[in-house]
């Protein structure tokens, strides 16, 4: 799969920002003055933190100030980091309208998301980069000191472009690109399912196969219509890249259970570890095809190794 | 004697050669719309092609739905259509003149049948059995001056000496020239700077779709009686892809200020993708929803014979 990288002409507006605490009450005591401080430049506050901070902060801030609670990936088994950071990127480009108007957001680390091996949050951060790259979001996120995986901590070194230190952000030299991070931590494979109801090796001229097999997929299973519809294109373009870039054969394999699961493999290699995160460019027709599909399924995580690129969809009615 | 299209009052014994799927549902739709618009009985013999064919006529704004409930458009299923064609020929004869006497009392001026024949006839004994049925047919319409007709051959299945043998026995072949047709994607030209796009666009043909635009394009610049719209027919499109609607809208976006690209009979899904692909910015394209398609899935409800 080869997604252009576009628009390395336009400036980032993302302030992506990593704090360290060593207790829950550092925590609070460190978020207080940002959230503070971001109301009184007038702007919204969206918070991604535990019941039990989010508590504890509301109550250090005292009232009048009101944060914007951001969705939690839903299931703490198929953590798909580029996947959150797609759907917060869609939460935060409609709550800065568009990008018109700044917002801060602050989050924490949340170690049950941490998966094997705490991967999640590299992919998720690096992800961020891409993803809110042109949006006028100044985030903060929290990490313990300690945490379980030593590879969190790294990981939030070298993904966010500031530390915060004595309250203060201040310029992160071992700040690195997310093509830089993710070569060196590769986006890992999502849990392994059973064997697939329908597996099927597809080429350029068989592309309706493809899609005659998602869409009799997704009728069977009861989806309305229009969200069959929906399904069929996000597939269709993914296996599109797959036939494109990766060689002439490429695998689909489905799982029609209640919820459609998808899987296309290629032999191509990944030369974009993140594609699909950004908004096109009205100009460039290459990478809306992976960006739609992204909006259209509920998960879409796309990983490689030694044998190819893979991609997994599921879309939900 | 070749024809092109129109109401066909006159034609009793048609046949068609269709190259692929959307052919045969164009010429197929183009036969029953003629003789519903003509106010005679139409028979539709289907072998699992219902969908295809009601789909099309719809696409087509054939009132089909009122055809059916006032039993102008009948539908044989399939299973009958099969049992028909594999049994013995003086019970098709019989059934056939059955068909039209019933139509004929039902105060119908004419009967027009066509139908999944061959799919049927060739497994059950080859060639033979398709020249037997014609034969059959041929007596029939000689006996019967109300009964109109048409033959149905798929390219594919036939070699070029079967197809010139069949063609022989009818006397009149609907013709409708394809500008381009993959099987997936069927391109016809309907007049000056108009086509009709029928099938699926996707990374396998996409490219043609650039090459037709550029040149419509070119025609309507060259001449100046050409209209200033170049207008796509995309009532029968059942898919297109991203970099195809990208494709489209770009287009659009390149032709002079003095030419618009109007698409028209946009089913909801191809809608929603070119809106997602930047159509409504397009100061230069015009998009046309389908009046009759809510939903571009939902079909006219499966029908019965009524016999």
């Amino acid at each position: 799969m080869k997604v252009q990288a576009t628009r390395a002409t336009q400036a980032v507006r993302l302030r992506h920002t990593a704090g360290f605490h060593d207790s829950h009450a550092d925590l609070v005591a460190q978020l207080t003055p940002l959230v503070v401080a971001a109301a009184e430049r007038g702007e919204p506050v969206a918070a991604i933190l535990r019941p039990v901070t989010e508590e504890a902060l509301l109550h250090a801030l005292g009232d009048g100030i009101e944060l914007v609670p951001l969705a939690l990936p839903e299931s703490t088994e198929t953590c798909s980091g580029q996947t959150v950071a797609a759907q917060r990127a869609r939460e935060l480009r409609e709550l800065t309208r568009g990008g018109t108007r700044p917002i801060t957001v602050v989050a924490e680390h949340i170690s049950r998301f941490d998966g094997s091996d705490g991967g999640f949050w590299t992919e998720l951060d690096a992800a961020m980069n891409v993803a809110l790259a042109e949006l006028p979001v100044t985030l903060t996120c929290f990490f313990p000191e300690l945490p379980l995986h030593q590879s969190i901590i790294e990981g939030a070194r070298r993904n966010h472009d500031l530390l915060l230190v004595g309250g203060r952000p201040l310029e992160n030299a071992e700040h690195r690109t997310p093509r830089e991070v993710l070569t060196e931590q590769p986006t890992s494979a999502p849990i392994v399912l059973r064997p697939p109801d329908i597996a099927l090796t597809f080429g350029a001229w068989q592309l309706h196969e493809v899609r005659a097999a998602v869409e009799r997929a997704a009728l069977a299973a009861d989806y309305q219509p229009d969200r069959a519809e929906d399904v069929v294109l996000a597939v269709n373009e993914v296996a599109t890249n797959a036939v494109e870039h990766g060689g002439h054969e490429a695998e689909l394999y489905l799982w029609t259970d209640d919820v459609l699961i998808c899987e296309v493999h290629d032999q191509g290699e990944l030369s974009d570890p993140l594609p699909g995160l950004q908004p096109p460019h009205p100009a460039d027709p290459k990478g809306r095809g992976v960006w739609i599909a992204r909006q259209l399924c509920d998960t879409l995580h796309i990983w490689a190794d030694g044998s190819g690129t893979h991609v997994r969809m599921k879309a939900a009615r | 004697m070749v024809q092109a299209d129109g109401k066909l009052t006159f034609v009793d014994h048609a046949c068609a050669v269709a190259d692929s799927d959307e052919h045969l549902w164009e010429v197929t739709a183009g036969w029953l719309a003629g003789g519903l618009d003509n106010g005679e009985r139409v028979l539709y013999f289907e072998d699992e092609t219902a969908a295809a064919v009601l789909g099309r006529l719809a696409d087509d704004r054939v009132p089909v739905r009122g055809a059916i409930a006032d039993g102008q458009l009948v539908v044989v299923p399939t299973e009958t259509t099969r049992q028909i064609l594999t049994g013995p020929t003086d019970q098709l004869e019989r059934l056939l003149i059955g068909h039209i006497d019933d139509s004929t009392a039902r105060g119908w001026p004419r009967l027009r049948f066509t139908g999944d024949t061959s799919s049927a006839l060739l497994p059950s004994g080859g060639a033979e059995r398709v020249k037997a049925f014609e034969r059959v047919s041929q007596r029939v319409l000689g006996s019967h001056p109300s009964m109109r007709l048409l033959c149905r051959y798929d390219r594919r299945r036939w070699n070029e000496t079967a197809i010139d043998e069949l063609r022989r026995m009818h006397n009149t072949e609907l013709v409708s020239p394809a500008a381009y047709d993959d099987n997936l994607l069927r391109i016809t030209r309907n007049g000056q700077g108009a086509a009709r796009l029928a099938g699926e666009i996707d990374h396998s043909n996409r490219l043609r779709i650039k090459t037709l635009l550029d040149t419509m394009l070119d025609q309507a610049l060259r001449s100046h009686s050409a209209p200033t719209d170049i207008a796509l027919d995309l009532s029968s499109l059942r898919f297109l892809d991203v970099r195809g609607a990208v494709s489209i809208v770009h287009a659009a976006e390149e032709f002079p200020s003095t030419h618009r690209l109007r698409l028209t009979g946009v089913r909801p899904r191809v809608l929603r993708l070119l809106d997602r692909c930047g159509a409504p910015f397009a100061a230069q394209l015009v998009v046309e929803p389908h009046p009759e398609r809510s939903s571009s899935l939902v079909l006219p409800e499966p029908v019965a014979a009524t016999r």
